[in-house]
C-alpha cells in the first residue's frame, strides 16, 4: 500500500458539499421551531431610559420578548477566557442583553422569539427604546486622554489592561546610530465567514438536556463558558458545530447571542434559532487586529537591529472578548522581533476601551500585526542608512545551526532556517533583474515597487502550562480517540473542530499510514461535546501539530496493544513480530502473519486475549506538546502603482512557506492562498469604519470591500521544508502564515515603488486615494 | 460628514426669500414628504417627513431650530430628526448672498447620522441629502415666484 | 398578514413544486424554508457575494434579491439539480479535483455562476474566469482553485462535448 503522507489527495469532505449535501445551522429545521432576532443599539453610548415592547408583542406571531431587565440575575455576564497576569486587566461585565446602559453600535437591547423570521424581524421596528446619548469614543489612543468620555466609572482612562514584555531603556535606543521611529496603525478589519453567527437550541424538559447546535471554532470553549453564562451543567449540555461556513477567528468568541437562544429554548421550551444578518454581523460580530503602534527601532549604520521598543495601543472594543486581551499582549508582544536576532526588545500594550464592537482573534492573531510593524520598520531602516532590504534581513536572522533559536521575549523557535526561504523568493522573482527593470521603468514614468517580508509565526500552542502562565482559561493540550470496529475499519474522534480546513482529509492520510488500513476504512467524529472527549478547537494553526500529533500518538497505542495481540495469536515472540502496512507478521517467516483487521476482529472478540490485555482496541491520547512549532517563510511581492490616479496592481506575488513536512500539499496550499488573500484584503482594501464617535459606518460588503478574484494574479507559491523536532509528524501550523507575511511585503512593495516621491508611510488599507494623497504629499516636498 | 450646497435664486432679492424661507406653512408644503411643520416655540418646531431612497426610508420626527438668526443674511438650523432606519443631527448654517440677479443661498451642513442608515447607507447619505436640499431650493422658489 | 397569502408555483431541479407564502418571501427563504431544499446558502443579504446563486430559466440569477412571486411559473436549477455523488456535473468534479472549496459555503453559488460563465464562454482564460466570478465573494480560497476549476470544468465539458461528437 502507497504512503498517503505527502500526498496532493483530493478532498474527503468534497462530495457532500459539491452536491449540496452539507448542513450548516440554518439548514437544520426542528419540530416547533420558533425564530430569534436581537434588537441591536443605534448608538455607540446611551441610558436606556425605557424600552416598550407592547406593540411588538402585540403583533400576530411574536411568542417572547426578552429585555436586559428581564433577565437581570436569571443569566449572568460573558466573560472573557483569556486573562493576560500582570496587567492590571480589569474585566468588565457584559450582559447578554444590556442592563441601563448601551455601549456600542450593535449592543444587545432585546431579544424576540417568533413563529419565523419574518416575523422576528418585523417585530424589531415596534419597539420603542428612549435612549439618552452619551459621550462617546472608537479611536483607543484618544480614549486613554484624561478628558475621554468615560466607558465604565470603574476602569479609570479606559485602560483595560496594560502589559510589559522585555525592557529597553532610553540609553539602549539614543546610544545605537540610527533610530527608526514611525506610528504603524493595523485597521480593524471584519473575520467575515462567509456564514455568519447562528445558533439553534433543543431542550429537552423531560431528561433535562439542552442541546445547542452552534457556529463555532471551538465546541468544548463554548461548552465550558455558556455552562457559566447560563449556570448549567456542562454534562447536559451538548454543543455541536455542523458543518460551518468559514470562521477566520470570528467564530472562535462565545457571544452574548447564543447564550440568549440557549436560555429562551429552555425557557419557552421549544427549539429556537437565531440566524444573523451580514449588517448585523458587521454590527455585533468581533473584529480583528485594531493595533495602534509606535516603533523604534535601532541599530547600527553596517546593518545590525540592536533594540526595539513598541508602544501598542490596542483597541479591545467596549467588551473584552474571549480571547480578546491575549492578541494584542501575548502573541504580538512576545513575537515582536520576529526573525530578527535582536538583542533587546520591549513591548508596551494598553489595551483600550473604545464604544466599538470587541475585537478578537483574526488569522495570524497578533502576528501579522507584530511582524506588519517590524517588517515596515526594517525597511525604512535599510533605507535609512542605504542598504538593500534584503541584505539587512540576512545579517539579522540567526543561523541555522543555532536553533533551538530563543528570540528576545524568550520564545524558543523550535527550528528554522529563514535564509532559505528568501533565497528560494529571490531566485524565482530573478531579484538582480527586477531591480534593473524597476530603475529602468522609472525613468519612463512608471513605478513598480518590490516589496519583501520574512516572517516567522507562533502556531500550534503549547504546551498547558503556558497557557496557565499566559492566562489562557484553558488547557492547549489535544486528545484522540481511535476506536477500531470489529471489521478492521476506524473511528477517530478529536477535539480539533473543523470548518473547511481539510482535517478529514489530512488526518485520514496520517491514519491510513499509521494503521495501514485504507483511506476508506477510516472516518472521523469531531464537533460534538458529547461523542467527543474534552478538546479545545481549531485556532492558532493548532489543528496538525497538536491535534494531527494527537491522532498519530493514539494510532501508536493501538499499534502497540494489536501487537501484543498478534504475538499472542502468531505464538511468537514479541521480539519476532514486526507491523508494516497493516500485516503483523514473524520475521523469520513472513507467512506467519495476522492482518490488521484480523487483529482487529480477535481484540473484539477477545475469545484469546494474552495475559492482562483488555478486550477491545480503543485508544486515546491526551497530548500536550513540549513547546510552539514556529513556521516561517519569505514573500516577495511586485506592483505598480498608477502615480495619477493611485491605484494599485499586483503584478507579482511570491509566497515561499515553511511548515516543516506537509501532510496534503494540496490542503496546505489552499490554507496559504486563502491566508494571503486576507492579508492583502488588509494591506489594500478591508476597514471596518467607525467615526469618533463609534457610529459604525461600513455595515455591508457594499461599503467593506472583500477581496475578488480579479483583484489577485496568480501566487507564486514555493515551499522548503525545515523538520519541527516538537512532534512526530515534523510539522507546523500553516493556516496562518499567509497572512502574517502578505501584509507587510504588499506595503512594503507600494512604498517602495513610491521612493521618487519620498513617501515613506501610508495608513492601511492602502486606498487610491491615500495613495494619491501621499504622492502628492512626497511630490511637494 | 458635512455638505456644501449652493443655489441661486434668479429675480429674487435676500429679503424675499428670508421671507418665503420662514414661513412654516411654505416650509410644509415644500419639505419633502411632510405631514406636520408646526411651531411649537419661539423658533423651535415639529416636524413630521417621510423619505424613501434606497436603504434611508421611513417616517422621521423632527425637533427644528433656528438659532443666530442675522436677518436678512443668515441663520443656523438645527435639526434633530428621529426614525426606525436611525437618527439625523444636522447643523446648517445657511448664507444669503443678494447681488443684481438675485440671491445665493449656500447651505453648509455638518450632518451626523446613526442606525442602519449609517452603517448601510452612509455612502448614500451625502447624495441623499443634496438631492433633497435640491428639490427643497426649487419648490421655495416656485412658492417664492407664486408668492 | 395570512389574509394576504400567495401561491408559487416552479419547478425546481425537474420537480414541480408549490407553496402558500407572503408576497414579500424572497425566493431564497422560499426554497430553503418552504420547499426544503437547502444548498443554496445566503452569505450577505445586499447580492454582492453570490452565495445564493441559482440558476432560474437557464440563467444564474441572486436568489436572496428576487421575491418568489417574480419566478411564479420558472424553472429553476439549484446544487441539487447539476449532478449527484456518482455522476457528478464537470463544474462539481472541477471544483473537487482543484480544491476549489474549503468550508464549502458559497461553492454551490459559486459552482452554479460557474455554470453560466463556461455557458457563455466554453473555453476562458484565467483573467476572463476572474472577470467572470467578480458577483462571487469567497473568504476561504483566495480564488485561485476556483479559477483552476472552473479552468478545469471547461476541458472536461469540452472532453465530454468532443466524445459525443466522435458518437
Amino acid at each position: 500500500m502507497e504512503k498517503l503522507v505527502g500526498q496532493r489527495l483530493k478532498r474527503k469532505e468534497d462530495p457532500k458539499l459539491i452536491t449540496g449535501n452539507g448542513t450548516y445551522v440554518d439548514d437544520i429545521k426542528l419540530q416547533g421551531m420558533l425564530h430569534a432576532s436581537v434588537l441591536r443599539s443605534p448608538h455607540p453610548h446611551a441610558k436606556i431610559v425605557s424600552i416598550d415592547t407592547t406593540k411588538a408583542e402585540d403583533l400576530e406571531g411574536v411568542v417572547k420578548i426578552y429585555t436586559g431587565k428581564d433577565l437581570e440575575g436569571k443569566i449572568n455576564p460573558v466573560p472573557s477566557s483569556w486573562l493576560v497576569p500582570g496587567a492590571n486587566l480589569i474585566e468588565t461585565k457584559q450582559y447578554p442583553l444590556a442592563i441601563g446602559t448601551v455601549r456600542y453600535v450593535g449592543d444587545g437591547v432585546a431579544f424576540i422569539v417568533a413563529k419565523d423570521r419574518y416575523i422576528a424581524r418585523d417585530a424589531l421596528n415596534l419597539i420603542d427604546v428612549e435612549y439618552e446619548t452619551l459621550p462617546s469614543i472608537a479611536n483607543q489612543k484618544d480614549a486613554r486622554k484624561e478628558d475621554a468620555p468615560q466607558i465604565f466609572e470603574e476602569v479609570k482612562n479606559n485602560v483595560a489592561f496594560t502589559y510589559i514584555a522585555g525592557e529597553v531603556l532610553d540609553d539602549d535606543i539614543e546610544k545605537e546610530e540610527v533610530v527608526v521611529r514611525e506610528s504603524y496603525n493595523s485597521q480593524r478589519v471584519a473575520p467575515s465567514p462567509m456564514e455568519t453567527r447562528n445558533s439553534l437550541g433543543y431542550f429537552n424538559p423531560g431528561d433535562g438536556e439542552l442541546k445547542l447546535y452552534v457556529g463555532s471554532q471551538n465546541p468544548h470553549i463554548h461548552r465550558m463558558v455558556l455552562s457559566e453564562v447560563l449556570d448549567f451543567p456542562e454534562h447536559k449540555l451538548q454543543v455541536i458545530v455542523p458543518d460551518m461556513g468559514g470562521g477566520f477567528g470570528g467564530k472562535i468568541g462565545v457571544y452574548p447571542d447564543e447564550a440568549l437562544v440557549a436560555y429562551a429554548t429552555m425557557d419557552l421550551e421549544t427549539p429556537v434559532k437565531w440566524v444573523e444578518e451580514r449588517n448585523e454581523h458587521f454590527q455585533s460580530a468581533n473584529g480583528g487586529r485594531d493595533m495602534m503602534v509606535d516603533v523604534e527601532l535601532a541599530g547600527t549604520k553596517d546593518g545590525y537591529m540592536k533594540a526595539l521598543r513598541v508602544v501598542n495601543h490596542a483597541n479591545v472594543g467596549a467588551y473584552l472578548a474571549t480571547f480578546g486581551p491575549g492578541n494584542p499582549t501575548i502573541d504580538f508582544g512576545l513575537m515582536m522581533s520576529g526573525s530578527y536576532k535582536i538583542p533587546k526588545a520591549q513591548v508596551t500594550t494598553y489595551g483600550m476601551y473604545t464604544n466599538t464592537m470587541s475585537v478578537d482573534s483574526y488569522r495570524g492573531a497578533g502576528k501579522p500585526e507584530s511582524t506588519y510593524m517590524l517588517e515596515r520598520a526594517v525597511d525604512e531602516y535599510a533605507r535609512q542608512i542605504g542598504m538593500d532590504p534584503v541584505e539587512v534581513r540576512r545579517k539579522n536572522f540567526p543561523d541555522k545551526d543555532e536553533f533551538p533559536f530563543t528570540n528576545a521575549q524568550g520564545l524558543v523557535y523550535d527550528s528554522g532556517d529563514y535564509q532559505k526561504p528568501l533565497d528560494v523568493a529571490l531566485e524565482t522573482a530573478d531579484y538582480e533583474a527586477l531591480r534593473k527593470e524597476q530603475a529602468k521603468l522609472r525613468k519612463e514614468g512608471r513605478y513598480i515597487g518590490i516589496g519583501l517580508a520574512s516572517y516567522v509565526e507562533l502556531s500550534g500552542f503549547g504546551p498547558s502550562a503556558v497557557a496557565g502562565a499566559i492566562g489562557f482559561q484553558g488547557g492547549i493540550w489535544e486528545n484522540s480517540t481511535v476506536r477500531v470496529h470489529p471489521g478492521g475499519t476506524v473511528t477517530v474522534f478529536t477535539g480539533t473542530s473543523p470548518h473547511g480546513q481539510g482535517h478529514d482529509t489530512t488526518f485520514t492520510q496520517i491514519v491510513a499510514d499509521k494503521l495501514g488500513i485504507p483511506y476508506e476504512d477510516i472516518n472521523f467524529v469531531f464537533n460534538d461535546t458529547k461523542s467527543v472527549s474534552m478538546g479545545w478547537g481549531t485556532y492558532g494553526s493548532r489543528s496538525l501539530p497538536v491535534g494531527g500529533t494527537a491522532i498519530a500518538m493514539a494510532c501508536d497505542k493501538v499499534i502497540d496493544k494489536a501487537m501484543k495481540v498478534a504475538v499472542h495469536l502468531l505464538e511468537a515472540d514479541a521480539d519476532d513480530v514486526a507491523f508494516e502496512k497493516g500485516i503483523f507478521y514473524t520475521k523469520g517467516n513472513p507467512e506467519n502473519k495476522k492482518t490488521f483487521q484480523e487483529i482487529a476482529k480477535a481484540a473484539n472478540f477477545a475469545w484469546s486475549m494474552p495475559e492482562g490485555i483488555e478486550p477491545g482496541l480503543e485508544e486515546k491520547m491526551f497530548y500536550d506538546p513540549e513547546n510552539f512549532t514556529y513556521p516561517f517563510g519569505t514573500h516577495l511581492v511586485v506592483v505598480e502603482v498608477d502615480v495619477e490616479t493611485g491605484e494599485i496592481e499586483i503584478l507579482r506575488f511570491i509566497a515561499v512557506t515553511d511548515a516543516g513536512e506537509l501532510i496534503n500539499p494540496l490542503v496546505v496550499e489552499g490554507q496559504v492562498l486563502g491566508a494571503i488573500a486576507q492579508g492583502v484584503g488588509q494591506a489594500l482594501w478591508e476597514e471596518i469604519q467607525y467615526n469618533s464617535k463609534g457610529q459604525l459606518l461600513s455595515g455591508s460588503f457594499m461599503d467593506y470591500t472583500m477581496p475578488k478574484a480579479r483583484f489577485f494574479p496568480k501566487i507564486e507559491m514555493k515551499f522548503t521544508h525545515t523538520a519541527s523536532p516538537v512532534n512526530q509528524l515534523k510539522a507546523k501550523g500553516v493556516a496562518e502564515s499567509g497572512t502574517t507575511g502578505s501584509i507587510a511585503s504588499t506595503v512594503n512593495a507600494v512604498i517602495d515603488a513610491l521612493t521618487p516621491f519620498d513617501v515613506s508611510n501610508i495608513e492601511t488599507p492602502l486606498t487610491p486615494e491615500r495613495v494619491w494623497r501621499a504622492i502628492q504629499k512626497g511630490a511637494k516636498n | 460628514m458635512e455638505i456644501n450646497y449652493a443655489y441661486k435664486f434668479k429675480g429674487l432679492s435676500s429679503k424675499e426669500l428670508w421671507d418665503v424661507i420662514q414661513d412654516p406653512d411654505v416650509l410644509k408644503e415644500v419639505l419633502p414628504g411632510c405631514k406636520k411643520f408646526e411651531k411649537v416655540g419661539d423658533e423651535q418646531y415639529e416636524a413630521i417627513m417621510g423619505i424613501n431612497m434606497g436603504p434611508i426610508k421611513g417616517e422621521f420626527t423632527a425637533d427644528v431650530e433656528q438659532v443666530d438668526k442675522n436677518e436678512p443674511e443668515s441663520y443656523r438650523l438645527l435639526v434633530k430628526a428621529k426614525g426606525k432606519p436611525g437618527e439625523i443631527n444636522a447643523d446648517a448654517k445657511m448664507t444669503f448672498i443678494g447681488d443684481d440677479e438675485g440671491t445665493e443661498l449656500t447651505c453648509v451642513a455638518a450632518i451626523e447620522v446613526t442606525g442602519l442608515m449609517a452603517t448601510i447607507g452612509q455612502r448614500m447619505v451625502g447624495g441623499v441629502a443634496k438631492t433633497i436640499l435640491k428639490r427643497f431650493m426649487k419648490d421655495i422658489e416656485k412658492e417664492a415666484k407664486n408668492a | 398578514m395570512s389574509n394576504n397569502l400567495v401561491e408559487v408555483t416552479v419547478t425546481i431541479n425537474g420537480e414541480r413544486r408549490s407553496a402558500t407564502v407572503e408576497p414579500r418571501t424572497l425566493l431564497i427563504h422560499f426554497i430553503r424554508d418552504y420547499l426544503g431544499i437547502t444548498g443554496s446558502h445566503i452569505g450577505c443579504d445586499t447580492s454582492q457575494c453570490g452565495n445564493c446563486s441559482l440558476l432560474v430559466n437557464g440563467r444564474a440569477a441572486k436568489s436572496c434579491t428576487l421575491l418568489a412571486v417574480h419566478v411564479d411559473g420558472a424553472e429553476i436549477i439549484t446544487v441539487e439539480g447539476i449532478g449527484k455523488v456518482d455522476n457528478l456535473h464537470p463544474i462539481q468534479q472541477g471544483f473537487w479535483e482543484e480544491h476549489g472549496l474549503q468550508c464549502g459555503y458559497c461553492t454551490p453559488g459559486a459552482m452554479m455562476a460557474s455554470i453560466e460563465l463556461l455557458h457563455q464562454n466554453p473555453n476562458p482564460t484565467d483573467k476572463e474566469i476572474r472577470e467572470g466570478l467578480d458577483g462571487l465573494i469567497c473568504r476561504c480560497t483566495g480564488y485561485e482553485f476556483i479559477v483552476n476549476a472552473v479552468r478545469r470544468a471547461s476541458e472536461i465539458m469540452a472532453d465530454q462535448n468532443s466524445s459525443k461528437e466522435e458518437v
